[in-house]
């Protein structure tokens, strides 16, 4: 035989020997979209799966199906892994995380011990994405998958997509991608941030917009029950607390590793108590972090520069021909803004012995070595330093049109 | 049984050699290697027996007698390819009203060009050239007029090289036209046209055309050697030659650059290539090729810097798209998922859902449909040529996609990369590209993503192993050679300042050191 048809033939055999070992024809499998894990039986999980239907919406020229969105099923399984095959006793199409958008976890789960073990699960698996964020739940997360109905988005990996990206950029969720849980977790200095959520409601939201957590958030109206608000805050990989979502916007105003915020926000008016002024904070620049080491106590000197925009203006000040009146307000707002960011740091101290403002990655230059780093042991340290926060205000604009007419001329 | 079939299939060389029954013609051949004799009826006896005539209708025999001399004379020609207007005027009427009696033929004649033969052979080539033969009784030579006049079509515009700013002229199949083009052009005594006859029978010629200043001479002579080695009855035109001297044959990547623009090839001797022309041939071969040279359109130039360099850009994206984009959605829906988007995902996946075929069998369903459609459309008359674009159209974009056969999607990929397809110009890379397609996209089908970057490394493998009359096919980019640059993208043309290095040139710098018209102004102050 000529050698043509010698390689042409033992070309054939190559690619009928091997070859093709991984390959799944795209509709031969079941996207899941969000996986939500309970606390089981024996240090088994709840697995929930939220399947999406690919069929559902897809088509443009309007020839969508009588099918639902979305399919979701919850058996007991001993891992996320294994969970994959599991499932196919009742769904037909083979168990695809392609397409995971959401990791949804139970507090109570997220507060076991054991929680971190089921978390290492995820960097096994070839599919799972590390960018995949981690949102907790008050209730089961079964539960919340079941019971969350978005009205318009109601493709499920569009909703978690938009709620996420959306809920990020406003502050009152922090990003909580499975990366950076590991990289906190392994660094062992700071705390970890999830973003909480849940489709109960618990009521007893009188204290103004952003004091509020998940659950606490009054709505009216014909619209999903779920509200994503506040954040889970992770020590060691376990979750040990939460912050309002309040607290999570000056978390991620002292975090120099989350995006520049960019928040609108209410502060009582200091000129007329019966109103109160919206502002725009917007951070431009990095914090300025100090670390004196005086007298075996570390001092933190942490300074943050904001620009406030100041949007409304109820008590008819006119802020932007009043310097007087200007430089009281900012004088007002540094004091208040301060002490709330004292607030939040007293409150790390005491109650979560640890911070989530990624202070340690700055904090290491302060070493010459990393043995120096580790021997200081940040973690530890930290609820006994004296944190001494200032903040510098520069006024931004004070609206698109910062004059306002003379009330008294107005009325006459 | 299965042996017989194998050596069939792969032992053909031995029918090469087989006996055929043929006639014997030596005695023809002595006839045509004897000379003229003095006698006229002996010489017009042995001409109409080697032409058939009268059964040979457009041969003519015009017998008259010369005045002066008292002499029988006669005229040969062939009235289908010579000019008998000319021939009355400058060589009948003359002769047979002259009344001298010591002028030579020469100068009775008023044709232009004029010239002896003896030997029979030479009258035949000369006759079959569509030129007259004049034999005069009791003379030994033939004197040859030169009045041939074959038909032909004239000037046309280039039909498969369009260009909007340019010269339009293309070369059509009279060989004196294409290099009276091309001398337009080049207007230099150093622009040679060497004429060779190539076949045995038909006795085709070859045109080499090259600049004797600036050609490298062992180039010359590596393809005169191989076009003077050929060894057949006939060769009609350009592109048989082609197949003739190419260096791979068989290989999938053209090696020889067919133009049918004179500005083109001019261009391309100005640079110290090699041209090849020949009679019935609408075109000229241009050598040594390279990939670049395929890549090119000769309106990259003559558009300004930026504009012929994005349209060099467009055809860089239209040659990867060509090549990659079925192979690519094979590899990715069926091995990478996850690198699509979602709602794309989804979209792809609920779409495939009631496809009843895996995609890889789609993608070739579109694909070989594609190509039927183009070849057809191309063999289509033009009568009927509609119906094959309401046909192709309603069947592969629509009806398919609603019968379940196909998914939106596919359609929209195999007709991106048809339609990409055509942007490279050049109909032997364009086949090159198309075919190799078919390759990329049976390893993606396999192996996914890691096949397609291997069959292509393969592909890049082989193209620079591939050479042209010596000249690397990836010239000047690797190996690298001192020329203009002139690769995937071109530089401004004052920068272009040498001449392509790989061909040797004997002058390599093609500026001065002022070409740019404002640097040639600040000069002047």
């Amino acid at each position: 035989m000529r050698p043509l048809v010698k390689s042409i033939l033992s070309l054939f055999l190559l690619v009928s020997l091997s070859g093709c070992w991984d390959q799944t024809e795209i509709d031969m499998k079941a996207f899941v979209v969000g996986i939500g894990l309970d606390k089981g039986k024996n240090e088994k999980i709840n697995v929930t799966y939220l399947i999406a239907n690919p069929e559902y919406g897809s088509q443009q020229g309007g020839g969508s199906t009588n099918e639902p969105a979305t399919e979701t099923i919850t058996f007991e399984a001993n891992d996320l892994i294994a969970s994959r095959n599991l499932a196919n006793t009742v769904i037909a199409k083979e168990i695809s995380y392609d397409l995971l958008s959401v990791l949804i976890v139970s507090k109570e789960l997220a507060s076991d011990k054991n929680f971190i073990r089921w978390m290492y699960d995820t960097t096994k698996d070839r599919e799972i994405k590390r960018n995949t964020p981690l949102l907790i739940t008050e209730e089961e997360a079964s539960k919340f998958i079941e019971e969350n109905d978005p009205k318009l988005e109601t493709r499920p990996h569009k909703y978690f997509e938009l709620m996420f990206e959306h809920g990020t950029e406003t502050g009152l969720i922090p990003k909580s991608d499975l990366i950076k849980y590991f990289r906190i977790t392994e660094a062992d200095a700071d705390l970890f941030l999830a973003v909480f959520g849940t489709n109960k409601h618990r009521g007893g939201g009188k204290k103004g917009d952003g004091y509020l957590i998940a659950g606490e958030f009054q709505t009216k109206g014909k619209t999903n029950k779920t509200n994503l608000l506040g954040s889970a805050v992770f020590k060691e990989g376990r979750m040990i607390g939460k912050l309002t979502g309040e607290e999570t916007r000056i978390s991620l105003l002292l975090n120099d590793t989350a995006d520049l915020p960019d928040y609108l926000t209410t502060f009582p008016d200091p000129f007329n108590k019966k109103f109160r002024v919206t502002t725009k904070i917007v951070k431009k620049g990095k914090n300025k972090i100090d670390m004196l080491y005086e007298n075996g106590t570390p001092t933190l000197k942490v300074n943050v520069p904001l620009t406030i925009e100041v949007l409304t203006d109820h008590s008819m000040t006119n802020y932007g021909k009043n310097k007087v009146k200007r430089d009281r307000l900012k004088a007002y707002l540094t004091t208040r803004i301060t002490d709330k960011i004292n607030r939040l740091v007293t409150k790390t101290q005491k109650e979560f012995k640890g911070e989530p403002f990624g202070w340690s990655l700055q904090a290491r230059k302060n070493f010459l070595t990393i043995d120096e780093y580790e021997k200081f042991d940040w973690m530890k340290t930290y609820p006994n330093m004296n944190i001494d926060i200032s903040v510098d205000i520069r006024f931004g604009e004070f609206g698109r049109q910062s004059e306002l007419p003379k009330l008294e001329r107005v009325r006459d | 049984m299965r042996q017989s079939i194998f050596q069939k299939l792969f032992h053909n060389e031995k029918y090469k050699n087989q006996q055929f029954s043929e006639k014997d013609s030596s005695e023809e051949i002595a006839v045509k290697k004897q000379t003229i004799s003095t006698n006229l009826n002996e010489n017009l006896e042995i001409f109409s027996k080697l032409y058939l005539i009268p059964q040979n209708n457009d041969v003519n025999i015009r017998r008259f007698l010369v005045q002066g001399w008292h002499k029988e004379a006669a005229l040969l020609f062939i009235n289908t390819i010579s000019d008998t207007n000319l021939l009355e005027e400058q060589v009948l009427k003359p002769l047979s009203k002259n009344e001298g009696t010591f002028q030579s033929v020469e100068d009775i004649v008023t044709a232009p060009g004029i010239k002896r033969v003896q030997v029979v052979e030479d009258v035949l080539i000369e006759i079959n050239r569509g030129n007259a033969a004049l034999f005069i009784e009791g003379d030994q030579q033939v004197y040859i007029t030169s009045v041939s006049n074959f038909q032909g079509r004239g000037i046309d515009k280039a039909e498969n090289e369009v260009v909007i700013k340019g010269p339009k002229e293309a070369f059509n199949e009279k060989a004196n036209t294409n290099i009276s083009l091309l001398r337009k052009k080049i207007k230099t005594e150093s622009l040679i046209v060497e004429s060779m006859t190539i076949s045995k029978r038909s006795k085709n010629e070859v045109y080499v055309l090259y600049i004797h200043d600036l050609v490298d001479h062992e180039l010359l002579n590596k393809v005169k050697e191989r076009v003077t080695k050929i060894n057949v009855d006939s060769i009609q035109n350009l592109s048989m030659l082609e197949q003739h001297i190419e260096e791979r044959t068989k290989s999938l990547f053209p090696t020889i650059l067919y133009t049918e623009r004179p500005d083109r090839a001019s261009s391309f001797l100005e640079d110290g290539y090699i041209i090849l022309l020949m009679e019935n041939s609408p075109g000229s071969l241009i050598m040594p090729a390279t990939f670049w040279s395929f890549f090119h359109t000769s309106e990259d130039h003559y558009l300004r810097f930026i504009f012929g360099n994005f349209t060099r850009a467009l055809r860089l994206l239209a040659l990867f798209i060509t090549l990659f984009s079925s192979a690519l959605y094979l590899s990715v829906t069926n091995f990478h998922a996850e690198m699509l988007p979602p709602d794309l995902l989804l979209a792809i996946s609920s779409t495939r859902e009631i496809v009843a075929f895996p995609a890889t069998i789609e993608i070739f369903l579109m694909e070989i449909a594609f190509e039927l459609i183009r070849e057809a459309g191309l063999r289509v008359p033009s009568p009927i040529g509609p119906t094959i674009g309401i046909v192709g159209a309603l069947i592969l974009g629509q009806a398919a996609v609603q019968a379940n056969v196909v998914s939106p999607m596919v359609v929209i990929i195999v007709a991106l990369g048809g339609l990409s397809s055509f942007a490279i110009g050049d109909i032997g890379m364009n086949f090159a590209v198309r075919l190799s397609r078919f390759f990329l996209i049976l390893c993606a089908s396999v192996f996914g993503l890691y096949g397609l970057t291997a069959m292509f490394s393969i592909g890049l493998f082989y193209l620079l192993s591939l050479r042209s009359f010596g000249v690397p096919y990836f010239a000047p980019m690797t190996p690298k050679y001192t020329s203009g640059n002139d690769t995937v993208f071109r530089s401004l043309v004052w920068n272009e300042i040498f001449r392509p290095g790989y061909l040797k040139p004997q002058d390599m710098k093609k500026t001065g050191d002022v070409s740019n018209g404002e640097k040639q102004g600040q000069n002047r102050n």
